[in-house]
């Protein structure tokens, strides 16, 4: 059985189950990184250029973590986009390279290009090659991927139910999660998922909030149409796919009467962040709004009582009844 | 009599009051945390009690501030909280007509916005510590000035230079260039004061709509040359309350006060003999529980572990059955 490594990191959150089904269903055996802790960001900053943003740094820590497995294939798509139009973040687009040129003994990389932006033909083309290299049946390879997309879409309508990606793909996957999923204040929590559900990057953002006694509105939950015709109110389309969503779920989360607050974590490094958090800010003008910017630091204190202190405000200004709303940010 | 006693333990000062049930303050400390909180809150304890020579009955107690946690282990604390909240209550106990806060710390810079005496709005500095406590503690060591005469020097200046406030890198070496050129320390020291203000309003006013009255807390507020330096940028007349400097701590009792008269129980504080006869003591160690080898503090009492924390999983923090922090 040929084993084929996947790092839990960058797309793993919104794409894992789609390419997990896909290489089992062909006969390969998945290896996954653990969940990220100290050692995979400890050795992700040490391989990594300085100048990436820490989810890249993180992703290559999960990658020297499989290497140390006994793979015959790394799976780590060069991704450049995914949905017509629209564009992922160019640092993506060149890991496969940076990790070749940054990592020794790599495994041999599959390195398939997902870009959607005209049609999905290519990228097919290219995952049916790539199902070559298990069967020759071209017709096993169709079921597979087409069993992928079924499982995917599975997976994001447990999301849907207020589960982050992370929890979603964990539940997918056969566990148990008990989830209380009914706090008193509700608060929408936006950011590029890779951030935002891995534990360490976000230093447990969400979980805190549920601690402190909120429910979490992701955007998972919210309809994509409802968050694409909000987006569109912007003068110019954004083309990240990934900032459009988060645009468009921000504007959608200030119309629904019950999400209390808005925060959204944002990373140092980030270049598409710098815009869409200001972005963000500058249309969301009837809700709470607090931007939270993370980096490798590992000192939580700042982060607990920036929410702390957002929850106070809410809680406090809910007891108040003020009706007129101010943005906040922190 | 009855007190109410609010800590703040903050990077640079650790700040200790006692106030009576009409949040009367009665007395207070401001001393340096000289990076050791826990023998700052022994000694502040000590010494706020040798000031009242010891006819004191607590009846309830608050801490704030980054070490507000360790804080709480050690004294017993009625209500642990978050530094803006406490700013913000101190502030509209002094001021209920206060609309904003501009609030300067060691590490934090804040602004508050107050509607109606509630927070309406806050923000923080994000990753910048440019223009905080520490950074002008800093460069007044590097001009071999005392931070108490910082202000008064500053405002002797007639004629400040410009200094680039963006950065606190960049502003160090601006102040180098000029000071190297010739210009004279009070007008470098102003022109810092302006700077610092520009890069405040910039990187945590953000447009904000800054109303008046302003209230202008924290240690920093202590230096007349930012106070007049906010004046001169935001054309406004800026009050600095009578206790600026401890305005935390303040907020930190009247939760307290408030706490107590509400649900009408009795404080946790540990009492005078658990403060001052134990010895307490921190160490870190890695857990080895699991590869996320998180450097977990203990605090000791003696011998006796009082409080776990820094773990993920909470492990240790649930081990002796402590309350959560977070």
């Amino acid at each position: 059985m040929k084993k084929i490594g996947m790092p839990r990191g960058l797309f793993y959150y919104y794409y894992y189950p789609l390419y997990k089904t896909f290489f089992s269903d062909l006969g390969a055996r998945v290896i996954l990184s653990q969940k990220t802790n100290r050692i995979t960001i400890d050795q992700g900053i040490d391989a990594a250029v300085d100048e990436t943003c820490f989810p890249i740094k993180v992703y290559f820590g999960h990658v020297k973590e499989l290497c140390q497995h006994d793979l015959d294939y790394l799976f780590v798509p060069r991704l450049v986009s995914i949905e017509p139009r629209s564009y992922i973040c160019p640092k993506f687009m060149g890991v496969p390279d940076m990790l070749r040129a940054s990592i020794d003994n790599l495994p041999p990389l599959i390195d398939i290009t997902v870009d959607l932006s005209h049609s999905d033909r290519a990228f097919k083309d290219q995952l049916f090659k790539t199902g070559k290299l298990f069967t020759k049946k071209s017709s096993r390879i169709k079921a597979s991927y087409e069993h992928g997309k079924q499982e995917l879409a599975y997976c994001q309508a447990i999301a849907a139910q207020g589960y982050t990606m992370s929890e979603a793909i964990d539940i997918w996957q056969g566990e148990d999660i008990d989830q209380q999923l009914n706090g008193s204040l509700r608060i929408g929590v936006l950011g590029h998922g890779y951030s935002l559900y891995d534990e360490a990057i976000s230093m447990n953002i969400i979980s805190r909030l549920r601690q402190m006694g909120c429910t979490v509105v992701l955007p998972e939950a919210l309809s994509i149409d409802e968050v694409e015709q909000e987006a569109a109110v912007m003068p110019k389309r954004i083309f990240w796919t990934l900032g459009r969503k988060m645009v468009g779920s921000a504007l959608k989360m200030e119309k629904m009467a019950d999400v209390d607050g808005i925060i959204y974590v944002a990373c140092f490094g980030c270049g598409p962040d710098s815009f869409i958090g200001e972005i963000i800010e500058r249309k969301v003008s009837d809700k709470a709004y607090m931007l939270i910017v993370i980096d490798e630091h590992t000192g939580e204190g700042g982060l607990v009582t920036r929410l702390e202190a957002f929850c106070d405000m809410l809680k406090r200004r809910r007891r108040h009844k003020i009706e007129d709303h101010i943005s906040a940010y922190g | 009599m009855s007190y109410y006693l609010g800590v703040d333990i903050g990077s640079v000062s650790s700040n200790f009051v006692l106030i009576d049930e009409f949040s009367n303050v009665l007395e207070k400390i401001y001393m340096r945390t000289e990076g050791n909180p826990v023998k700052a809150v022994k000694q502040g304890y000590k010494e706020l009690m040798e000031k009242m020579k010891g006819n004191v009955n607590i009846k309830g107690v608050g801490t704030t501030g980054s070490g507000r946690h360790l804080a709480d282990i050690i004294l017993g604390a009625d209500v642990v909280k978050n530094e803006i909240t406490a700013h913000a209550v101190a502030a509209s106990f002094f001021h209920p007509d206060a609309r904003t806060i501009i609030e300067i710390g060691g590490q934090d810079s804040k602004m508050i916005i107050l509607q109606d005496a509630i927070v309406s709005d806050f923000a923080m500095n994000t990753v910048c510590a440019a223009g905080t406590g520490s950074f002008l503690d800093q460069q007044a060591s590097r001009l071999n000035i005392l931070i108490q005469d910082f202000g008064p020097a500053a405002l002797k200046s007639k004629q400040p230079v410009r200094i680039a406030g963006r950065c606190g890198v960049f502003a160090e070496s601006d102040m180098i260039h000029k000071q190297q050129m010739g210009y004279p320390i009070e007008d470098i020291l102003m022109g810092l004061c302006e700077a610092l203000v520009r890069n405040y309003l910039n990187n945590v006013g953000k447009g904000k709509k800054i109303e008046a009255p302003v209230i202008f807390q924290g240690g920093v507020a202590a230096n007349a040359g930012l106070k007049k330096a906010f004046e001169k940028i935001l054309q406004m007349e800026i009050k600095v309350p009578p206790y600026h400097d401890v305005m935390g701590a303040v907020g930190a009792a009247i939760l307290a006060r408030e706490y107590i008269e509400e649900h009408g129980c009795a404080s946790v504080f540990k009492g005078d003999a658990f403060i001052t006869e134990g010895q307490f003591n921190s160490s870190s160690f890695e857990c080895k529980g699991c590869p996320n080898m998180c450097e977990v503090v203990c605090i000791k009492r003696d011998k006796e572990a009082l409080a776990y924390w820094g773990d993920r999983c909470k492990m240790w923090e649930t081990s002796i059955g402590h309350k959560e922090v977070g």
